[in-house]
This record gives C-alpha cells, structure tokens and sequence, in this order.
C-alpha cells in the first residue's frame, strides 16, 4: 500500500463544505485556503483545521495570493485541489508541481467556462450539467481535462437547488479524484477542444434581464430559475419601478396576440397571467417590488393591472 | 479485431468463481458468433484493495485498449472506478451481486449494474414471510453476510409489510463460532416467528445443519438469491423445516435461453451457477454497447440513452434497464427449498414475481438512515 497522498484545498466557501468532510473522513486532507470568504465561514474553517491539526490560510484578496507559495511549500501537500477558489492561481505557485493542482469547475467544460456555470446552465436550458474535474493552469478553466461528472437537471431546479445538488455532487466526485491521484499511475488528462470552448462572463443587469419582446415562456423561466436567488430573481419594469420575479410557471394558452409582456389576465389565486412572445403565457407566484417580496396576489390589489405592460 | 476486459475476482469457498465468469461470457460470445472478440483477463483478488482493483482496470484500459470492461465487483468499487471510466471515455459493466444497498444510487452514463438483486430478493421474500402469516420475524445472518445492506432491505421489507422484527441473530464466521443454538431461546420467547435468513456459499450448508439440530419443524425459512445457490445446495443437508423464499434462477427455469445456457456450459465439462450466468448475460449487453458505440462515434451519453431502451431474454426470463439507476432488472422467483432422495437441498420454482421493476424502484427510495456497509470486497469474495 502506497502512502496516503496528503490534499489541500482551495476553497471559496460553504459549497465545498461536503467536500472537506469527505476527504477529512477519507483521511486525504491536510490543509484548507479559503479565498474572500466571509469571515463567519473562514472563522469556522479555521476553528474545525484547528482542531484537526490541519494547515489553514485565509487569502483575503488577490495580493494575499502572494503568501501561497511559501504555505504550500511548508505544507508540502501531494495534490491541491481547488472547488470555487475566486482567485487565479499564478504561475509562481502552480510551479509548486507539475499536474499536481486540479480544480473541480461546476459546469462542462470547454463550453461552460467562467465564474457562474450554474446561472449559464440553467438560463440555456441544458437537460444535464457536471462538474468538471481539470489540471490548472494561469487561465480560468483552461488546463487539460480529467473528466467531467454528469449531473440531471431537473425541471424544477432553480440556482439555489442545483448548487445544492452539485455541492452534495462535488463530495463524491472530489473524494473519487484523490482515490484517483492515490492509486493511478498517471492522471489521464486531454487538453480541451477549443472549438467547442466558450467563455461566459459574470452575468450583468443585461443578462437577467427579461426581454419581452425576444424571450419565450420556457426561456422566461429558465431566466427566472437561473436567477434565484443569487440575484433575488429575473429583472423586470413594470410601469417605471424594478420588480424581480423569483417564480414563476409556464400557461400553455395562447394569449391571442397580445404585446408579449402585457398582463393578459388574473387567475382565480390572484396570480398574474403575462403573454410572451411565442404566444404562451407564464404565471407569475413570488416577485421582489419595493414593497418586499410578496405573492402575486398581494401585488394585485393596488393597480388596475390587466392590459398593463412589464417591459 | 475488439477486445473486451473483465476483472476477475476470487473466492474461498466458490473457488471457481474466475472461470465461471470468464467462461459465461467466453461461450456466450462464441454461440453468439463473436469469437472474433478477444477476452482480456485480470485478476482483482477478492475486491477489497482499492489499489489492486484500480490498477487491474487501468492495465485493461490503458494499456490492452479494451472497448469494454466488464467486473465482478460491487458499487464501492464502481465509484472508486468512476473517474477513470469517465476519463477514458469507456464503458464499466459492473456485475453485481446486489446484495449491498449502495449510498447514493447516483448514474454515471460510463457505469451499468447488470445484478443478480440480493437485496431485492431478500426484499421480497421478507414481504412473502408476512403474507404467509409471520407476524414475528427474526433475522438470521453471519459476520460476513450480516456485513452487506441487504440486511436492512430484508428486515424494511419484513416492517413495511406489517411485520415486526423480534430478535437479529448474527454468528461467527469461523466453524467453530458458527452456531445457531441462541434461535432456541429466542423461538420460545417469541411465537408465530419466521426466519429471515442471509447465508452464502458454506454458511448456507452450516446454517442448514444447524437448524436441522436446533429449531422444530414448525419454524420457517425464508431465503435471498443467494440461499438459492444451487451448486452449493446440491452438498447441503435439508434442514428439515419449511424453507422458502426468493431465487435469482435455478436449472429448472423452462424456457429455451436456460435450456441453452445448462447445456453450453455443461457441454465444457462444468457446472451452470449464478456467476457464470450473469457473465453469459453480460455478454449481450457488452455487444449490445459495442454497437450502440459504434453507431454513436463513441459517445457515452447517447449509448448510455439508448441501452435505457435494451431488453433481451435471458435464461432467466426478460431483462431491461432501470434508467434512474442505471441497474438491469431481471425476473425473480418465488422458490421452496426441498429435500432430494439422499436428503440434500434441491430447489423447485413455483412462480415468476411479475412486479420486480416497482418493487425495485420502491427500494431503491429506502433512506439509509446513515447506516454503512464496511465491506469493500465483491460479495462472497471471501
């Protein structure tokens, strides 16, 4: 039997909480980082490395990235692993060893690169995402494949949900990766097709945005489930203010030609029936509106609301 | 010219258990007429080392360039697999003998269970028991067998029927330690008691004895698959009391695929049994993946899709997939152990179980309660 590899890993927060247990549990790790995380959860991390005799740093901000490579050489950890690290790692530090950092992206790869695959995923209305398991390099979500783990996409998972699964995900499939750089002779690993690569940029008001005039009812959902809560919901206006619809289901009743965006009608539960552009309407139940977040029906009694427009 | 690997494990006391399996799979693609597929072989011991088990099917992978790999191993395992399979990009035939309930039954599109369903077995035999009238249910096992979760599928099954488990009896895995004198005691205390009983290879002819020696004929026996083993049956003493319960197959199975699978093997001067039935049977679905492979430019995703649709008939009845956790679903029997002339173990179908796909499905809702299986080894690589 081959000496247990000893695994750090970089981490941005609670999604990698299940992770650390496994490998904790399995016996693998042997220090945590933690980038910007807040400081209830570094302070936790720190308390629970404490007490397992484990290695920790915090790396508050870019510049602290500065400190890693002298802690990674006190360390002296076999692997490091890394699971929604916000920062890149500079080459100084990926120089540590050859093939020895892997980062574990919650998307596909190549075409999900970039710092929200979750919110990426569900607003194109994949049926299946995964957590790609790939060598680092000094780009994001670059470096040579390992594998990705497929994961369903369920119809009624909206961001919160799939991050949820893919955390509860991302413990088997890290736990599974050190069993691999335990007992392999060689990490399989291919470089990425960059024909097929895409980079997707952190989502802007321009990307949660509703457009009425362009979107379909099931894109209008995808957009409302991709959106909550990390940004309450889909953005809206309605007569001059900004409302987030946080949920919402598809009406597959034509609405006879209306202008998509205009509120065709109200449902017997109060719910607000808008028309969309391929001629189905969604119902709206949850929108965020300066009053707080209310049901629909507790929006309607102060407007006179059908013929009114969301734009 | 393809070649498909399979990973061989070993077991004490079903000795035979690496040819069974290379030889199920051997003859099934020679009276397929596949003979042009070659066989690769490796040896994992008895499933438990995770580094032997990884570094066999890396070999197979890396350097044989198998197409396939088919192995005797249980959901452990196939995780500790997983990532390799995904990496290469190839398919994992898991031949399982069911008898653990895994923690997450999570589908990989690299990994298929084709399963002899232990636990489903035990399952159902337990719901039986309280169909039949056994209000009292003790359940019977050993340190190995007791090992496997199809000790929580077998008494759930006996709870959720309405019956209620009065007493668990776990012996020794030595000769020496096996007994089943505590039954005595227990028997007596409790009434209306049937035993639910998880035995393989030799425990199942020790158990047999002692129950013969200790408990009267009015106490019943109810058995998983494996109880039903015939090659181990055919040297067991009858143990004298009503003895019943689930069976995976057996040689008096009457239809053609069973016919063909006893004379095949028997005709190579060996004896048929539950190994090398399921690696005959894995042979149509390792060419089943090789075509939809083919047709699919090797993409995983859209054969792991279109083997969802797969059904064939085995000999021991249809098999199709359960798509939720990528595991076969085959026929399973209710069967009565009975007593040959020389008073040995002979075991008699009495009628195919129609709903084994939605009593699957049931179980595999089972919450796990955080209980866990230590056993890493293929079940009985012992």
């Amino acid at each position: 039997m081959e000496k247990q590899k000893k695994i750090i890993v970089l981490c941005g927060g609670k999604f990698a909480f299940q992770s650390l247990q496994a490998l904790a549990y399995e016996k693998f790790l042997c220090g945590v980082g933690i980038g910007k995380g807040n400081n209830r959860i570094t302070d936790a991390l720190e308390r629970e490395s404490q007490d397992n005799h484990m290695a920790f740093k915090s790396f508050p901000d870019k510049k602290s990235i500065n400190e890693m490579r002298a802690w990674l050489d006190e360390v002296q950890p076999d692997y490091i692993f890394s699971i929604s690290f916000p920062f890149l790692i500079p080459e100084d530090v990926l120089s540590y060893g050859h093939e020895k950092f892997i980062n574990f992206h919650p998307g596909p790869l190549p075409q999900y690169r970039g710092p929200m695959p979750i919110f990426e995923v569900l607003k194109n209305q994949e049926t299946q995402t995964a957590i790609c398991a790939h060598l680092m390099s000094s780009t994001f979500d670059q470096g040579n494949i390992i594998f990705n783990d497929i994961v369903q996409i369920e119809n009624k998972d909206n961001y919160g949900r799939l991050a949820v699964k893919l955390s509860n995900r991302m413990a088997h499939t890290v736990l599974n990766m050190a069993n691999m750089v335990q007992f392999a002779s060689t990490i399989p690993n291919k470089p990425q097709e960059e024909s097929e690569a895409y980079y997707f940029e952190k989502p802007d008001f321009t990307d949660t945005y509703i457009n009425w005039r362009r979107m379909g009812a099931e894109e209008i959902i995808s957009l409302i489930n991709a959106c909550n809560p990390w940004n309450i919901g889909a953005d809206a206006t309605f007569q001059g203010e900004q409302v987030k619809i946080i949920a919402a289901s598809i009406v597959d009743e034509s609405h006879k030609s209306k202008t998509p965006g205009t509120i065709v009608s109200l449902t017997t539960e109060n719910s607000i029936n808008i028309a969309c552009s391929d001629d189905k309407q969604i119902t709206i139940e949850i929108m965020s509106t300066d009053d707080g977040i209310i049901a629909s029906k507790q929006f309607n009694p102060h407007r006179y609301l059908i013929g009114a427009c969301f734009n | 010219m393809q070649t498909i690997g399979i990973l061989l494990a070993r077991s004490t006391f079903y000795h035979t258990i690496g040819f069974d399996l290379y030889e199920g799979l051997r003859q099934r693609l020679k009276q397929l007429g596949r003979s042009d597929i070659k066989i690769v072989t490796e040896n994992i011991g008895f499933g438990a080392d995770k580094q032997q088990c990884y570094r066999s099917a890396e070999k197979l992978l890396l350097e044989e360039n198998v197409s396939l790999v088919i192995a005797y191993i249980g959901h452990r395992t196939a995780q500790l697999l997983r990532p390799l399979f995904l990496s290469a990009n190839k398919m994992l035939i898991v031949l399982d003998a069911g008898a653990n309930l895994p923690q997450e039954w999570s589908a990989s599109p690299n990994i298929f269970y084709h399963s002899l369903h232990n636990s489903l077995g035990a399952w159902l035999a337990a719901k039986q028991a309280v169909k039949d009238g056994y209000k009292n249910g003790g359940m019977v096992t050993g340190y190995y067998d007791g090992g496997y979760l199809q000790t929580f599928s077998i008494s759930k099954g006996f709870e959720g029927a309405g019956g209620k488990i009065c007493f668990n009896h776990a012996t020794g895995y030595k000769k020496e330690d096996f007994t089943m004198l505590p039954l005595k005691s227990f028997l007596k205390e409790f009434d209306n008691t049937a035993l639910l009983t998880l035995f393989s290879g030799d425990y199942m002819q020790w158990n047999f004895e002692e129950i013969r020696e200790t408990i009267n004929k009015n106490t019943p026996i109810y058995l998983s698959p494996f109880g039903f083993e015939e090659t181990m049956l055919e040297t067991a003493i009858h143990p004298n009391t009503k003895t019943k319960g689930v069976a995976a197959w057996a040689k008096s199975i009457k239809n053609d695929e069973n016919s063909l699978f006893i004379e095949t093997i028997e005709s190579i001067g060996r004896t048929p049994n539950l190994f090398s039935l399921l690696s005959w049977e894995s042979a149509q679905i390792a060419l089943k993946v090789l075509d939809l492979l083919n047709a699919n430019n090797n993409n995983i995703l859209l054969t792991a899709q279109d083997l969802y649709t797969f059904e064939f008939d085995s000999p021991r009845g249809k098999i199709k997939f359960h798509a939720e956790t990528n595991t076969s679903i085959g026929q399973l029997y209710n069967a009565e152990i009975i007593a040959s002339n020389d008073g040995k173990c002979q075991v008699r179908i009495d009628e195919a179980i129609i709903d084994t796909a939605e009593e699957f499905e049931t179980m595999t809702q089972l919450e796990l309660d955080n209980i866990s299986s230590a056993w890493h080894n293929s079940y009985t690589c012992i």
